[in-house]
């Protein structure tokens, strides 16, 4: 009985804290849509990458068809403005499989691969480039030789090389991507750590007897992750293409696996009866690529502008 | 004031800029003479409009930005009809001009010396045999002669091995002499200066309008000189305008305005600032802000500021009033009381605003 | 000073090259079990006194250490190792197929120089003009599509429907080509043989421009934003009112200083042309390295694959280099200091 009251009003205080931080969220969140608002095709690019990712998501429940098991009888059906049948709306591909489901599931494989290399890219990148930044040292000149290394290939060309020796595979593919991609990442955050852990705030923090943890985590982050996050959508682009290269080179996932690169590459070998079967994997990724880009430049014209345009 | 036709004539000139659906009245009917040789301050705070004014001059106002009417007659040709050809021949040539911020004004790209030599080959000031490249090598050895004729005289010391200098390579000092050299290079009859020396240390100031003033007295180059700087304007110039929201609203000889400042601005302006040598330093600012050119009041754009204001200054335009000989005042309220002083002027003016 | 700076950055770049190699060495590490197994398994390609030899090659029976010192020992005599699927040097293989991925990479770079220079400066003048919306509307497709894609649609409009230019390859046969060089375009001039040349241009027109448009995109993007900000400038205003000609104000004044940045990004650009290329070579069956590594790959020559992405990196390393040198040289700021 003596410790019911105690219990109930912790609670309730870390209930009050989260409604707060929800709302404080939930504010912000709001202030993000209004200024987003300012950029239209940012929104388009937005809309349109929630379109995919909800294809993605309810992939089951959008088509009827199976996406790896096909029936060879109903090899190449044209498009439905072709052919009219509204079975098959794009039409079907060499093995008889529809191909608005093979893209459909395709998106999961791009979307996917997408995240999660950027993902790791950043948790790797920013979990380095805040260490080498902060603490300098050996630490620091070791990981910048290597960024340094790592950046003399071309990222295509890495991904390829590795790939050969891996072998096929998602995790090998993941592998692949972040192997190199973590770079950008780190070199961004180092950059940031450099300038910002010099400026009068982050003496201020030391001054008042924060800890380091504290400084980094509390100080320091909150002011770069903004830059992290605009140049993780700018490159989550660029991973969804060089998935899609590999796959096209055979390189990536295993061929039964529908990958918008391999769809391209298997319509390739019939490109003279049936050119919709490479054509339509390509504009899915490519409408993809556009969104996200589009949310992106939006995203670094509100939040970081000094991110200047590149590859 | 000497006779015979002004070299420039300005009459009634609009330089506007269309902003976000609204128009920036950046200069607004703007008036003056300049004789040869003559030197005229622009005196106004920032973005009152005078840097516009010159670019205007030149038919330099960035786009959107344009001039929207006026007159601008130089040597009683109008400057706003002359082809873009004749424009050219009369940019750096008859008129040249001197930036604010020298470092940013000079290419990083290229040296110096070929900076000031590129204005002589445009205009073929040394010689107008046009053989290109690379047979021009004898004009070009007759340009580099002249540059280092000009840089010397300019004050950048041993121009020889300064010729193929960098301008990062050069002090903020040494800057705006290069920037004076490109503006002299053909021998203009109007240098235009846009704060010439607001971005330079005082020693430097000082050395950079003495250099100015030897130029107007040795080649008798006719001068316009905008600043903030009252004080710096009255020792350097002939004559002086006050330059408000886009108007000027006072003109007159430096003695006039100095002595006997009759636009409230004006006195405003005299009042900011600190007198050496004098035991009274009380400055008094002007209350408020200067107010935006998108959206002047309909009458006189000092009113919402100045202390003697009546109904009648809020109503409509307020034109200039010559209430001296070649001296103008554009204010309804202190030009009456010098047409009639006796009339009971203490009623109104200094009234406290309601 | 100039040549010290230049210096100094070529000494720079040995270290570099040191450390791709080593990381090209430990590629051979990432395959699951042992390499000479792997590459035994294709299909008899390698016979069993090879094996051996193989082991040897890697000296697999050796410390790790030691392994690395032989691989860089060779790597530094020009020797990259030997293809047992193919039964030649890797070195003697790469210079084999080099022409053609070199005619292939300037046919590429040329296209979207041509494309990309006037377009950035021409939309940075006339900024949101209808030419400046349609072209940074392009430029923006062009950095978004996948070039194999494009390759395959350009095919298909070009090559199948319209039947202007051809399918793959590098010349058509019966035009009498005596090779001579490895460069179709030089050889053909060589040897006065108009209708190879001309049939050497054309296989040449679509891998070009699916190679180089999106390197044109970025270019693009890049010039013009720079171009904007030259052209505010106080530089360009006192070249105005000097009495400067508008085209040259452009060309002399705002495009010299625009170039310094955009430089850096064409040297980064480099990197998409030659990972495009191993792409666009599968894409129009182009028998240049890409192709031939590609192939490797399927056929686990692990030797091949090892020395083909140390050249395609080495190469990277030398544009980037170049790209510095030309830096150094645009920009006296860095030049004098």
């Amino acid at each position: 009985m003596e410790t019911g009251p105690d219990i109930r009003s912790a609670l309730q205080d870390q209930i009050y804290i989260w409604r707060i931080r929800l709302e404080l969220w939930w504010g912000n969140f709001k202030n993000f849509l209004r200024e987003l608002s300012a950029h239209p095709l940012a929104m388009v690019g937005g809309v349109v990458l929630v379109l995919y990712l909800l294809s993605a998501l309810f992939a089951d429940q959008i088509t009827v068809h199976n996406p790896i098991q096909g029936n060879l009888r109903l090899r190449h059906i044209a498009p439905v403005w072709q052919a009219g049948d509204w079975t098959y709306p794009l039409g079907t591909d060499s093995q008889g499989r529809d191909l608005l489901t093979r893209i459909v599931y395709g998106a999961r494989i791009s979307l996917i691969v997408g995240f999660l290399s950027v993902g790791i890219s950043v948790i790797v990148g920013v979990l380095l480039g805040t260490l080498a930044g902060y603490f300098g040292g050996r630490f620091d000149s070791l990981v910048s030789r290597l960024a340094d290394l790592l950046l003399a290939f071309p990222f295509l060309i890495f991904a390829i090389g590795v790939m050969a020796f891996l072998g096929p595979g998602f995790t090998n593919l993941i592998l692949a991507l972040t192997f190199k991609g973590w770079v950008e990442f780190f070199r961004l955050v180092r950059g940031e750590m450099l300038a910002e852990k010099t400026k009068e705030y982050v003496e201020a923090a030391r001054v008042t007897g924060q800890g380091h943890l504290a400084i980094i985590m509390k100080e320091i982050l909150p002011n770069i992750i903004q830059s992290v996050f605009v140049l993780g959508t700018l490159r989550m682009g660029y991973m969804i293409i060089t998935e899609a290269s590999l796959s096209f080179l055979g390189l990536g996932l295993p061929p039964n696996i529908p990958a918008w690169g391999s769809m391209v590459a298997t319509g390739r070998d019939s490109i003279l009866v049936a050119w919709w079967v490479s054509t339509f994997p390509g504009l899915a990724i490519l409408f993809l690529v556009m969104a996200i880009n589009l949310f992106g430049e939006g995203l670094r014209d509100i939040l970081d502008p000094r991110l200047k345009l590149e590859g | 004031m000497e006779s015979g036709k002004p070299l420039l004539e300005v009459r009634n000139l609009n330089s506007v800029f269309p902003s976000n659906g609204k128009i920036v009245r950046a200069v607004s009917d703007v008036s003056f003479a300049l004789a040869e040789g003559q030197i005229l301050g622009v005196v106004g705070e920032s973005g009152c409009g005078k840097s516009t004014l010159l670019l205007s001059l030149l038919r330099l106002i960035r786009y959107p930005g344009r001039v929207e009417s006026g007159e601008m007659l130089f040597r009683e040709k109008n400057i706003i009809e002359l082809s873009d050809r004749e424009m050219r021949d009369l940019r750096g040539k008859e008129i040249s001009m001197i930036f604010q911020d020298p470092l940013s004004t000079l290419n990083p790209a290229f040296t110096v010396g070929e900076q000031i030599r590129e204005s002589l080959r445009l205009h073929n000031i040394v010689s107008s045999n046009k053989l290109p490249w690379p047979f021009d090598g004898l004009r070009r050895a007759q340009e580099k002669e002249r540059v280092l004729q000009i840089m010397n005289e300019v004050g950048i010391p041993s121009p020889m091995d300064r010729y193929a200098s960098y301008p990062h390579q050069f002090s903020g000092g040494m800057q705006q002499r290069t920037l004076i050299a490109i503006a002299l290079a053909c021998s203009p009859a109007l240098l235009l200066a846009d704060e010439p020396t607001t971005a330079l240390d005082v020693t430097i100031q000082a050395q950079i309008l003495n250099l100015m003033k030897r130029i107007n007295e040795d080649r008798g180059t006719a001068i316009i000189l905008v600043t903030h700087d009252l004080g710096l304007a009255s020792e350097f110039c002939d004559r002086i305008a006050v330059m408000y929201a886009g108007r000027f609203v006072e003109q007159g000889t430096v003695d006039e305005i100095v002595e006997n400042p009759q636009h409230p601005y004006t006195q405003g302006l005299l009042n900011c600032r600190p007198r050496i040598g004098e035991r009274d330093q009380t400055i008094r600012p002007i209350p408020g802000n200067v107010p935006s050119l998108a959206n002047l009041p309909n009458g006189c754009a000092f009113a919402p500021r100045c202390s003697y204001v009546k109904e009648v200054c809020e109503t409509g335009p307020v034109p200039m009033f010559e209430t001296d000989p070649g001296h103008l005042n554009r204010c309804l309220i202190t030009s009456e009381y010098r047409r009639q002083p006796d009339w009971d002027w203490g009623v109104v003016v200094g009234r406290e605003r309601a | 000073m100039r040549s010290i700076k230049i210096l100094e950055r070529v000494l720079a770049t040995i270290p570099i090259m040191f450390g791709v190699a080593i990381i090209v060495f430990f590629f051979i590490r990432l395959t699951p079990g042992d390499p000479v197994d792997i590459m035994m398994g294709q299909g008899g390609a390698i016979s069993a006194g090879e094996l051996d030899r193989l082991r040897e090659e890697f000296h697999l029976n050796e410390p790790l250490h030691i392994q690395l010192w032989y691989f860089l020992r060779d790597a530094a005599r020009g020797d990259l190792g030997y293809s047992y699927v193919l039964k030649q040097p890797v070195t003697s293989l790469i210079a084999e197929r080099l022409p053609a991925t070199i005619e292939l990479a300037v046919g590429a770079l040329l296209f979207s120089l041509v494309i990309a220079l006037p377009i950035g400066v021409i939309s940075a003048v006339r900024q949101n003009s209808w030419l400046d919306r349609l072209s940074m509307s392009t430029a923006f497709l062009g950095i978004s599509m996948p070039g194999f894609w494009l390759g395959i649609i350009l095919i298909l409009l070009f090559s199948v429907q319209l039947r202007w230019l051809p399918v793959q390859g590098r010349i058509s046969l019966g035009t009498g080509f005596q090779e001579r060089t490895g460069y179709f375009v030089l050889d053909s001039l060589l040897t006065g043989n108009f209708a190879a040349l001309k049939s050497s241009l054309l296989h040449l027109v679509l891998p070009s421009i699916t190679l180089g448009a999106p390197v044109a995109a970025v270019i693009a993007r890049v010039l013009r934003s720079s171009m904007l900000e030259t052209l505010r400038s106080d530089y360009v205003t006192l070249a105005r009112s000097k009495g400067v000609a508008e085209s040259w104000v452009v060309i002399k004044h705002a495009l010299r200083n625009a170039m310094i940045p955009t430089i850096t990004v064409v040297g980064l650009q480099v990197g998409i042309l030659l990972g495009g290329n191993m792409v666009i070579e599968t894409v129009f069956g182009w028998p240049g390295l890409g192709r031939m590594v590609v192939k490797a790959i399927f056929d686990r020559d692990f030797p091949l694959i090892q020395g083909t992405v140390m050249i395609y990196a080495f190469t990277f390393v030398m544009a980037n280099l170049i790209v510095d040198v030309l830096y150094t040289y645009l920009n006296p700021r860095i030049r004098m200091q």
